[in-house]
């Protein structure tokens, strides 16, 4: 594992217009091809810290940095530029529900195309190629031409997973990415980013809830608890006390295989 | 050393917000408190004591009195509503826990409740007197008699006109197609609230739509037969205005409510405002869309029917003029006429809708 930062992120805040006050000065590094997990109660900030990475929402103070490049407040062509580099796979697959599997993958590929070939629909040869590619990485070649609604919720998630990867990006963002899925796809679908984050090497940084996953497949993580980085630290570093401490006194700890 | 700063900045935003949000509601408060006594008032005084104990004919009126009463009901409005015990405060979240504060808002709202009944009651007329005399009872009977054996001899007149009727309709309704599709992008909220010129756009564009949608159809017929002639084409005019501006509405609606979650994603992979609505917008919408539209022409058919009453043409005008004629058997046939094509259209446009889903 190389050492380069890639994400840098210091003293971030983040009030949402609502007045919840999701982040609180938290700072972390990011380092280049680490699988690096965010752990905490759900509402303790960790969707409103990816989402300020790849700049879905914009920081109230602190600064976000990508590759050395100050991102907290660019707009514009900058910021889609920053986007283009940075995948992003959520809880609840987001896929275009009536497009077919193909063109949902294709879509990762927007951010790289001239608007009126893209609303047309006219993608080039290489990129259907390469959409077909990334369908082989996850499993799933023989559904491209089915409706993205008709498969079921791992199969879904694998096409996120291929239209991120159609980004070629340099980091993954997963947002729970298993939280709605049974725990056998659950792992299964933790394999296929650790396939990405090994063999492509691309850096994911991916929010959990099992710790049990956590320990499988984070090399690094790092704990949220209302707001602030209560731990930093190796997965098997998590014992009994460090679970109590992010969780609260009532929670235990509950296993999935 | 910067940092001591950074970390005060949002947590004084948070309490400098709340305690704002509190003046306002505050003076939310008072108003709708001075509103509620100067209509208690006014009605008190004037549907109550003029109509019901001095029983006035002419009930006398002088901007002085009014504006008397508006200055007492602002100045008891202030009192009670920076009690924190009126009704006003409640409503704005803002009352006292005590028990006068929770009586006195609700004893208020009640009064307000039954005062606005009785006087619904007086100014309606309401007469048993009149819907129970012989004399009315015996027009009914001549109307739908006359109503219920419809003649026949004019049925290939009333045919060709409800035809124009259901045509009219159609072009009213496709025609308002491409317009409503570029308004209600530009009605939508959530796409439109990002920077604040778009959302200057949206706020003008809103406010037309809203009078433009609150003048009925029937007085747009009224004005565009004067502006284009009578006759069919105003009709469809009147309509098309309308549907555009009705329809703006509920499409820019489905628009705001729309999943974030596709938007979220393809605007993760680098996608331009564009490519945003076309992936993630565009395809959350076209079915709620097509369905409105279907079941417009089906309201646009029956408004079609009278919207020719002031003549717009088609089957309402020609209703009108047998109306005039107090031809009540050709009235019939032609009421029976519309009710079944009203029916047909209503049963169409529930089928297509249900398939499209």
């Amino acid at each position: 594992m190389s050492s380069n930062v890639i994400v840098e992120v210091r003293n971030l805040h983040k009030v949402y217009p609502s007045g919840t006050h999701a982040l609180k000065g938290v700072s972390l590094d990011v380092y280049e091809g680490e699988f690096l997990v965010v752990i905490g109660l759900s509402g303790s900030g960790k969707t409103t810290l990816l989402k300020c990475i790849n700049r879905l929402e914009e920081p109230t103070a602190g600064t976000v940095k990508f590759l050395g490049k100050d991102i907290t407040h660019i707009k514009g062509k900058e910021l889609r530029e920053v986007r283009t580099h940075i995948g992003m796979v959520f809880q609840q697959f987001n896929l275009i529900k009536r497009m077919t599997v193909l063109n949902n993958v294709l879509a990762g590929k927007l951010g790289y195309m001239k608007t009126l070939p893209s609303i047309l629909g006219n993608f080039p040869q290489e990129c259907i190629d390469e959409a077909m590619k990334n369908l082989d990485i996850v499993g799933i070649r023989e559904y491209a031409y089915e409706r993205a609604d008709k498969l079921s919720g791992g199969q879904q998630q694998r096409v996120a997973i291929a239209r991120s990867l159609m980004q070629s990006p340099k980091l993954l963002l997963a947002d729970e990415p298993v939280a709605s899925l049974d725990p056998a796809t659950s792992n299964s679908i933790m394999q296929y980013f650790e396939k990405v984050n090994k063999e492509l090497g691309v850096t994911v940084v991916c929010n959990l809830h099992f710790l049990s996953l956590v320990r499988r497949y984070a090399t690094r993580v790092i704990a949220l608890k209302a707001g602030e980085i209560v731990f930093e630290g190796l997965p098997h570093e998590i014992n009994e006390e460090w679970f109590k401490k992010i969780y609260g006194e009532e929670a235990e700890e509950v296993e999935i295989r | 050393m910067l940092e001591p700063e950074l970390e005060i900045h949002p947590k004084e935003k948070i309490l400098r917000k709340k305690k704002n949000q509190e003046k306002v509601d505050l003076v939310k408060a008072i108003l709708l408190d001075s509103f509620f006594i100067f209509y208690t008032i006014l009605v008190l005084q004037r549907a109550i004591y003029y109509k019901v104990i001095l029983d006035l004919r002419e009930l006398p009126f002088s901007w002085y009195e009014i504006g008397f009463i508006a200055i007492v009901s602002v100045l008891i409005g202030i009192i009670w509503g920076y009690s924190r015990t009126s009704l006003g405060a409640k409503i704005m979240g803002l009352a006292k826990e005590t028990k006068f504060a929770k009586l006195s808002s609700e004893i208020f709202a009640w009064t307000l409740f039954n005062l606005t009944f009785i006087a619904g009651w007086l100014v309606t007329k309401i007469s048993l007197i009149d819907l129970f005399s012989a004399e009315g009872i015996e027009g009914a009977n001549r109307i739908f008699y006359a109503l219920f054996t419809p003649e026949f001899g004019i049925f290939d007149d009333a045919l060709f006109a409800i035809i124009e009727t259901i045509y009219l309709a159609l072009i009213a309704t496709l025609l308002s197609i491409p317009p409503t599709l570029i308004l209600s992008f530009l009605t939508a909220r959530n796409l439109m609230k990002d920077h604040w010129y778009t959302f200057s756009i949206y706020y003008i564009l809103r406010i037309i739509l809203n009078f433009v949608r609150s003048i009925e159809p029937l007085i747009w017929a009224i004005i565009f037969s004067v502006w284009v002639g009578i006759g069919p084409f105003a009709g469809m005019i009147a309509l098309l205005v309308h549907t555009i501006a009705a329809n703006a509405k509920l499409y820019s609606e489905a628009i705001e409510s729309i999943e974030e979650g596709p938007v979220d994603a393809i605007a993760a992979t680098g996608a331009n405002k564009l490519q945003i609505i076309w992936y993630a917008v565009i395809p959350q919408i076209v079915l709620p869309f097509l369905s409105f539209t279907i079941y417009r022409w089906d309201i646009n058919v029956r408004m079609a029917t009278v919207i020719g009453l002031v003549g717009g043409g088609g089957i309402g005008t020609m209703l009108m003029q047998y109306q005039g004629l107090a031809q009540w058997h050709e009235v019939g046939l032609i009421v029976i006429m519309i009710a079944i094509v009203v029916w047909i259209m209503d049963y169409i446009s529930a089928k297509i809708r249900e398939a499209i889903y």
